[in-house]
């Protein structure tokens, strides 16, 4: 891929390339207003600063410090020092788990984005009504997650759902997709697919910030569709792909929700949606394991850590900021 | 927080930084005290306690109707509900627990109660032996919540683990019911097949067994073993486990079950979506205080079997089994006023007149024979099963070893994988033995 990515535009017409997407921060403001709206901007992050100080950084150090224990959710705990880290490499079920995640984010995650950007370039090109278009996409992005939308998957999905009664109409006989254990997983990866519509808003964006100067100059040279795509469109939005991609891989490490209503909460059938945070909940809130739990908390952060690292190291080669 | 009528925010106008930023600290301030103020008493003196079951919604009403009648004999306990279904209700209760925020009354169940009465969790009701009396509680179940000398638990009530079956499915199919007194655990496959073969496929012989392990344990005791022994190990051999197994594999050969999907579907359902309730089955496994409710559903009058092979080996193996416990939490801080409660549920008829036989055929042996004649059709008829079977029980069970809350969920996992063909049933006996003593064995 970074082969064909690290392709540069043809350098276009000496025209500034102002029009190109600024990822840096603009000008320092004028010296006078700086003190009060700094003060302002502080104001407004105030609540956030507090949040992450309490809700978020109060409960990760405490976690970090209970995956050294065996601390069990009620009653006592004692320092059991690497010991739930050593269990993790005999555990089946961990590794299963960590399987059936990486298989969801690498399979749904490039497909989620081919989509979105595939519609956002169809969308882009002038259709009538498009805010509403824009909305009708971006929809199942803010259901996705929810509760809901789980359950109505499961019902879809189910024996006797929407699809099979599709296939039905058409003689063929579908099997309960979320309850046998070779499909469960595929329809949490559609599921997931589905929710295209947040990184397509920003693709959009992206597109509309590439200069029309681009593609006029390309087609007088007589650049193909096909051409104008891979030699303008995906350079010029490498970095909008570079921010979805990586946003979307730690979401979709993250993914709890989905699996837990899909399944019941059991990562069922046999354990083909046991996702790393299901099993993580299960330890935790189920076996009265919250050590081991915590310390599977901190092992997916590396997890996360390590691939947001190497595609911030990887951009390097393939992420083209226009300037 | 959920509780509190005061979760809204104050809005800030932007006015100034330091505004929103008071704005912003009052806000989560009020959050956080909002979390922490109940189980206190109130300004007037009346305490407020919180009792949490799980259930369904027929069980819900029924006990806001209890709490409203002990509310009016008590005008000085508040009674606050805290439900939910059966498996939303562990996380809950284990995450409130952690968090310092249990209820002050607790359902509790066999398989869980040792867990939190050994971490300190609940209080011995002994300390509050005078408002709570246990003198009527039926001997068969009256030790079942104690751990060395302590009571942390109180039976609600009397169960037994049957096969429900629907006769009206029967004679759909032309399959004369089973004389339940002597059949065989071939004549259970055999019948099964039969049902699913002569309605073809339309009504299944029966649900698949192998969801819960309260079978297993009456199979295992039927050959002089049992599930777990005194000292919480595995009670059982795998040969044993591996016939109980084989049993489904022949189901599932025969037809005589649901396919594995459908299974898991059906499962997935609870009570409400079992081959009865739904009408497309003959046979299930449950509990008979889920006779009442899934006759409803079914909309028929569904009878009660022994299990099969009672007669066929060296003993029998059904058993009694105490439905559900009433638990104090030991970080309560009105430990007399949950006793007196505990009490009204248990000791009086008004409370059993509305419970009936919902949690368990009542433990306490005079209000038994105060509502055995108001008791609805389904539920007087597991009364009755009851009563016909108490003479053919040999023995109770030791309670279940910490960590047999995991079980369920292992059961459930290692069942799926042998219904789809992952594991044969020697392996997926294998499995189980494994993980449970993995699980049981630890601490």
């Amino acid at each position: 891929m970074s082969a064909l990515l690290q392709r540069r535009p043809a350098k276009a017409p000496d025209g500034p390339a102002a029009a190109a997407p600024r990822r840096r921060t603009g000008k320092p403001p004028a010296p006078g207003k700086k003190r009060n709206e700094n003060l302002a901007a502080y104001g407004f992050l105030a609540p956030w600063f507090l949040g992450l100080a309490f809700i978020t950084a109060g409960p990760l150090m405490a976690s970090l410090y209970f995956s050294f224990t065996d601390y069990s959710l009620i009653g006592d705990h004692n320092w059991v020092g690497l010991e739930n880290y050593e269990r993790m490499l005999g555990d089946s079920r961990l590794h299963s788990a960590l399987r059936v995640t990486f298989v969801y984010v690498f399979v749904s995650v490039p497909l989620q984005l081919a989509l979105a950007l595939a519609l956002a370039m169809v969308l882009d090109r002038g259709v009538r009504g498009l805010p509403l278009y824009r909305s009708v996409y971006y929809l199942p992005s803010l259901l996705g997650g929810s509760v809901a939308i789980a359950i109505l998957w499961r019902q879809v999905f189910g024996a006797e759902g929407l699809i099979n009664q599709v296939l039905a109409f058409f003689g063929i006989q579908g099997e309960g997709w979320v309850s046998h254990p070779d499909y469960a997983l595929g329809t949490l990866i559609v599921l997931n697919v589905w929710t295209f519509g947040a990184p397509m808003v920003i693709f959009l964006a992206g597109l509309r910030q590439i200069p029309a100067m681009y593609y006029e100059a390309a087609a007088v040279d007589g650049a193909g569709p096909m051409r104008r795509f891979w030699n303008i469109t995906v350079p010029m939005l490498t970095p909008i792909i570079f921010f979805n991609l990586v946003l979307q891989i730690i979401n979709a490490f993250q993914t709890f929700t989905q699996a837990f209503i899909v399944s019941g909460g059991t990562g069922g059938p046999s354990d083909s949606t046991l996702f790393y945070t299901l099993y993580l909940y299960q330890r935790g809130f189920g076996a009265f394991d919250m050590g081991y739990a915590s310390a599977m908390a901190w092992l997916l952060l590396m997890i996360i850590g390590g691939f947001t690292a190497v595609n911030f190291l990887a951009s390097k080669y393939w992420v083209f900021y226009g300037d | 927080m959920r509780t509190h009528p005061h979760s809204g925010r104050p809005r800030a106008r932007r006015r100034s930084p330091l505004l929103s930023v008071t704005a912003a600290v009052g806000a989560i301030v009020m959050a956080a005290t909002a979390c922490g103020g109940d189980s206190g008493s109130g300004d007037d003196g009346v305490v407020e306690l919180r009792f949490s079951w799980w259930g369904a919604d027929d069980r819900h009403a029924t006990t806001q109707q209890v709490i409203d009648l002990f509310e009016a004999e008590n005008p000085d306990i508040k009674i606050v509900a805290d439900y939910t279904d059966w498996a939303g209700y562990w996380d809950r209760l284990a995450t409130s627990t952690a968090a310092n925020d249990a209820p002050d009354i607790m359902t509790q169940e066999e398989r869980y109660l040792r867990e939190y009465a050994e971490r300190g969790a609940l209080l011995d009701l002994g300390e509050v032996s005078d408002e709570l009396d246990l003198s009527k509680i039926d001997p068969l179940v009256a030790e079942s919540g104690n751990l060395g000398d302590q009571t942390y638990g109180v039976a609600t009530g009397v169960n037994a683990y049957a096969i429900l079956a629907d006769p009206q499915a029967f004679e759909e199919a032309g399959v004369e019911m089973p004389d339940d007194s002597t059949w065989t655990w071939d004549d259970y496959v055999e019948i099964a097949a039969e049902i699913t073969e002569a309605t073809d496929g339309e009504i299944v012989g029966t649900q698949s067994m192998t969801y819960n392990e309260s079978g297993f344990q009456i199979f295992a005791r039927q050959r002089g073993e049992n599930l777990y022994n005194e000292d919480g190990s595995l009670g059982f051999s795998q040969e044993t486990l591996e016939e109980w197994f084989q049993v489904t594999q022949d189901l599932l050969d025969n037809g005589g079950q649901p396919g594995a999907s459908e299974s898991v579907e059906i499962e997935a359902g609870g009570p409400d979506q079992s081959v009865l309730s739904t009408n497309k089955g003959a046979m299930a496994h449950f509990w008979t205080n889920q006779l009442g409710g899934i006759s409803a559903s079914a909309g028929r009058d569904i009878e009660l079997l022994r299990y099969p092979g009672e007669t066929e080996h060296e003993r029998t193996g059904m058993y009694f089994k105490p439905a559900m416990f009433y638990a104090i939490s030991s970080g309560t801080d009105h430990p007399e006023e949950a006793a007196r409660f505990v009490d009204f549920l248990l000791n009086s008829n008004e409370a059993a007149e509305l419970i009936l036989a919902d949690r368990g055929l009542p433990a306490n042996v005079d209000v038994r024979a105060h509502i055995l004649n108001s008791l609805p059709e389904a539920d007087a008829r597991s009364a009755v099963f009851l009563s016909e079977i108490e003479d053919t029980i040999v023995d109770g069970n030791p309670p279940p070893p910490i960590g047999a809350g995991q079980v369920v969920e292992i059961t459930k996992r290692v069942s799926e994988e042998m219904v789809f063909g992952d594991l044969t049933p020697a392996e997926a006996a294998e499995r189980f033995m494994s993980e449970v003593e993995a699980a049981t064995g630890g601490s």
